[in-house]
């Protein structure tokens, strides 16, 4: 994949509505994202981006937005290489982030989202069913 | 006077905490063949932890972010995985070393064979950490710690010549025995127990556990730059006390009760007692601490939810790992294998994963988009260069002195 070395835009277009620059990589991927009650829900394993095809030229008119951020089994092309089938993806769309810093702010309860399914099963199958397992520690 | 108990009491338990079985089998192994010898690594080995634990306590108490959250963030998935495969699986040898560790205290004070109290230690540890309140668990486990003290006490019972050991610990390379290199492969030992990278994950991720923000900045540093040092000293003690009794007789440290030998001597049944409850309340902290670490790392790393301040049902994977997790400790115990020869490795591959887990922090530590006002100044990054320089040296000598003195026999 080829990627842009030097900015071909003015610097406005890279920046939030707060004025910061922001770079995926730099600034989104790998954070934690963290729900209204500040439970995390999972690190920012990947995002897909959508307004542009691979191999197609972008359209200046209209650049290309990050429609989700992908979790879970996302991560994997990202460490192994190959690709992940869109069936396979658990998403959280963009519209549920509220503001991006050190954590990823997510406005949403983590229980709400599809993506967290697996802590959910983890504790509906296992960690709840031993004693003791729905109780605060003592 | 509140916020001086506070701190007095992180002193204490920071004192009673600081001791693990890889500090007490590596220093009694280290004073049996070279006296106080090798003093000056574990002097370096405190600094060190001081110098890296204040560092990701300030990140943690500052930004809110934990170790491996900012190893995550700062390696990508990549270079982050590998890091985290590297660190998680050293816990994992830490873990096991210290659960045969609390099983041969518990065989010392009973006679019952270690073997019989492996599946007592885990159930007594999965409890804990599954019912037990974080500064409950901290403050039991850091006081009865105190019990090693005894190490010390002994120490002047025993009357030794202080010119003797003097002079062992300024004239370090005169009791050589052995392969010439087997002094230096328990220097880089000793380095790696006494800067065992769970303290750091361990320690960042209870500032959160115990909801630090900036203004706890003072009781974080009292902590560390009194209560470790301190600790320091039962670590040295230990090496004495071995030194004093063991290294005349030319007795080999091959066992727990090698290591409690001096404290019987010098102090009768009394301190023997008092040693085995140290020595249960050090081991079983360490435990605790490594468990809870293998379930931060895997955690922090995946962005699940953590903590012990959460129900179990809130952070389910968080607590199914550290279950898991247990049982492989267990399991490889079971196999009928040394602890105190898991231990002996475990602190040399502590030593090869420590620039994984100190680079990050440091990085971290001068972000101001994390760490704001509160960035390192110009000290503490001096510090901080000068010990990764140290680590990168301990990280690499480690597996070629391990092959080529096969152990440091």
């Amino acid at each position: 994949m080829r990627r842009a070395r030097t900015p071909q835009h003015p610097l406005g277009w890279y920046q939030d509505p707060d004025g910061r620059g922001v770079d995926a990589r730099l600034h989104l991927l790998d954070r934690q994202m963290l729900d209204r009650a500040d439970v995390p829900i999972s690190t920012v394993d990947d995002i897909e981006i959508d307004g542009v095809e691979v191999g197609e030229a972008v359209d200046h008119e209209r650049p290309p937005v990050v429609a989700a951020i992908l979790v879970g089994a996302a991560v994997l092309p990202r460490v192994f290489g190959g690709s992940m089938p869109r069936s396979r993806w658990d998403r959280i769309e963009w519209r549920h982030v509220r503001r991006l810093g050190t954590v990823v702010r997510i406005d949403a309860a983590a229980d709400d989202l599809d993506a967290t399914w697996l802590e959910r099963w983890i504790r509906d199958r296992v960690i709840a069913r031993i004693p003791g397992g729905r109780h605060a520690p003592e | 006077m509140k916020k001086l108990f506070a701190v007095a009491l992180g002193i204490l338990t920071a004192i009673g905490g600081f001791v693990d079985i890889g500090d007490l089998v590596t220093n009694a192994v280290v004073g049996s063949r070279f006296g106080m010898g090798l003093a000056w690594v574990v002097l370096i080995g405190i600094v060190g932890i001081c110098v890296y634990a204040d560092m990701s306590g300030r990140v943690a108490a500052v930004s809110g972010r934990a170790t491996f959250e900012v190893i995550r963030e700062r390696l990508g998935p990549r270079a982050g995985l590998a890091n985290l495969t590297a660190s998680f699986l050293i816990n994992l040898l830490t873990l096991t070393a210290e659960i045969g560790g609390i099983a041969l205290a518990l065989q010392l004070a009973a006679g019952v064979g270690p073997g019989m109290w492996i599946p007592v230690a885990l159930f007594a540890v999965w409890i804990v950490v599954w019912r037990t309140k974080f500064s409950i668990m901290e403050n039991v486990a850091g006081l009865l710690g105190l019990c090693l003290i005894v190490f010390v006490v002994a120490l002047f019972l025993l009357n030794p010549d202080w010119g003797t050991l003097a002079t062992q610990a300024v004239q370090p390379w005169t009791e050589t025995s052995g392969h010439p290199l087997s002094y230096w492969y328990f220097a880089v030992a000793l380095f790696g127990a006494a800067m065992t990278p769970y303290e750091v994950f361990f320690f960042s991720s209870g500032a959160v556990e115990e909801g630090w923000t900036a203004k706890d900045l003072s009781t974080e540093r009292a902590n560390v730059f009194i209560g470790f040092p301190l600790g320091g000293i039962l670590s040295i003690a230990i090496a004495a006390c071995a030194s004093v009794v063991l290294l005349p007789k030319a007795i080999e440290v091959t066992s727990l009760s090698q290591i409690v030998l001096p404290v019987a001597e010098a102090g009768g049944q009394l301190a023997l007692a008092f040693a085995i409850v140290g020595i249960l309340a050090a081991t079983f902290g360490a435990a605790l601490e490594t468990t809870l670490s293998s379930g931060y790392t895997l955690a922090q790393f995946f962005g699940w939810s953590w903590g012990k301040f959460r129900r179990p049902a809130q952070a389910a994977r968080f607590h199914l790992s550290m279950i898991i997790c247990l049982l492989i400790g267990g399991g490889i115990l079971a196999t009928g294998v040394d602890p105190v020869a898991v231990t002996e490795i475990s602190v040399v591959f502590s030593a090869v994963a420590l620039p994984l887990t100190y680079f990050p922090i440091l990085v971290v530590a001068n972000d101001p988009e994390y760490m704001g006002d509160a960035v390192n100044g110009r000290l503490r990054n001096g510090l901080a260069v000068v010990f990764l320089a140290v680590i990168l040296v301990a990280a690499v000598a480690a597996i070629p002195l391990l092959i080529i003195t096969g152990m440091g026999s």
